[in-house]
């Protein structure tokens, strides 16, 4: 172990590692758009737009996530879409993540008891309120830890972006090894600050779960 | 933008070739994660702490960061030593990875067994290790099932990732064929059919075991 060497790239990897959050942190914010958007659109009557929802999701999660995001990379400017990589990850993360996360949320939500429901249209309430005042309240702290699963798992896919050289952490690592030639202390490292994130990540959902906790009857 | 499809047809052999191998590491990994995953557990959770630590720690690290990295460490890291050949390190990262995952599972599972299940077969005259493995494990293997499979289809989209490492499964025989060709948009429309493919009958094939396996549960 040089640990001179190590002491010498952390700035380099720290660097790095704000990259990796903020591609993560914007795919989940995006992906948590998509995700509304398939939850509502699974809510329709008519019946295509269900199966549109439902096949998307499909097919998303049918694929892995390195073959959407090389697709759209590399197969992307002969459709005329031309992204450049940073913005290619995001939004492939975003389009990626929220067909898994519709479907937590969606679990959520049925999770709550329907007497819930029952209850409150028998009182009164239309559709629409008894989904934003009655439900969703309740349903939170278990979206929370469901969607909080599934920003780890953000993080942990944004390493695949380095694939597209976009200079995240483990790009970085990689860049680093190869003009250091020490792979066991820089990946050692870079490890590590995948850690700390992924740490404080499940320390933020941890601190959202049990605010939301107060509202549930579960 | 226009698309010709005729390259694809002409590689295709080439990008059949890439899911065999695909399918073959997947095969192997999936042998290898859930046996070790399991032998891992029931280690971790009967043995002593000198030796269910270390695995905790395992588990622990396998979860918690990417699967490129720890490819990248295995085949970098190990590379400093011993030359080993790509598609060797990319089924054993795969498979520590996946070991780990389905480790977590199974302590879930093996926890989950009633403690009454033990007593009664400990005075039936089963012995401690017996008990283990004739009882609970056979019990706890079952109700795993449906996440098993859930970590399985995972696994078979994860081995793309191996490509990274020069592994000739299907996106890298894709990439050879791209390199040639310049015709990435078909190639990868192509290859994320197959995986679609591959995908709905592992779907089907859980669905299937846990309809067999429920009354069990």
């Amino acid at each position: 172990m040089d640990f001179n060497l190590m002491v010498e790239i952390t700035p380099l990897l720290i660097k790095a590692a704000w990259v990796t959050i903020d591609i993560s942190a914007r795919s989940l914010f995006f992906g948590f758009f998509v995700a509304c958007g398939l939850v509502f659109l699974q809510s329709f009557r008519f019946a295509p737009i269900r199966w549109f929802a439902r096949g998307y999701i499909s097919v998303i999660r049918g694929t892995p996530y390195f073959v959407q995001l090389l697709l759209v990379f590399y197969g992307g400017p002969s459709i005329g879409l031309r992204l450049d990589p940073i913005t290619c990850g995001v939004f492939v993360g975003a389009f990626n993540i929220g067909a898994y996360m519709s479907e937590a949320i969606r679990g959520s939500i049925e999770s709550v008891n329907s007497g819930q429901t029952e209850a409150a249209r028998s009182l009164g309430f239309g559709r629409a309120q008894t989904l934003v005042s009655i439900v969703l309240p309740q349903a939170a702290a278990l979206m929370i830890r469901s969607v909080g699963i599934l920003a780890i798992v953000v993080v942990k896919n944004s390493s695949l972006v380095s694939i597209i050289s976009v200079v995240e952490l483990t790009y970085e690592a990689q860049r680093l090894v190869g003009s250091t030639y020490k792979p066991l202390e820089i990946f050692t490292l870079s490890g590590l600050m995948y850690i700390i994130i992924v740490y404080a990540v499940m320390g933020i959902i941890e601190l959202a779960y049990r605010r939301a906790m107060r509202y549930t009857t579960l | 933008m226009e698309f010709d499809f005729t390259p694809v047809i002409t590689y295709f052999p080439t990008l059949l070739q890439g899911l065999g191998v695909g399918l073959l590491v997947a095969t192997v990994v999936a042998f290898m994660s859930i046996v070790g995953g399991l032998l891992v557990a029931v280690i971790s959770i009967y043995v002593n702490k000198v030796v269910s630590w270390p695995l905790r720690f395992f588990i622990w690290l396998f979860m918690t960061t990417p699967l490129l990295l720890q490819l990248y460490f295995l085949y970098f890291g190990l590379g400093e030593w011993i030359l080993i050949p790509a598609i060797l390190v990319g089924i054993l990262g795969l498979g520590f990875h996946y070991m780990a995952y389905n480790a977590d599972i199974f302590i879930a599972t093996i926890k989950s067994v009633s403690n009454g299940q033990y007593e009664a077969s400990r005075s039936l005259g089963f012995g401690h290790a017996r008990t283990i493995f004739y009882i609970i494990v056979p019990q706890a293997f079952i109700r795993s099932i449906p996440q098993l499979g859930n970590n399985m289809i995972l696994m078979v989209k994860d081995t793309s990732v191996l490509s990274a490492i020069g592994v000739a499964e299907l996106v890298y025989a894709s990439q050879y064929a791209i390199s040639v060709t310049f015709r990435p948009f078909e190639f990868f429309i192509v290859i994320a059919v197959m995986y679609y493919i591959v995908n709905i009958f592992m779907e089907l094939g859980q669905a299937w075991l846990e309809r067999k396996t429920a009354y069990r549960r």
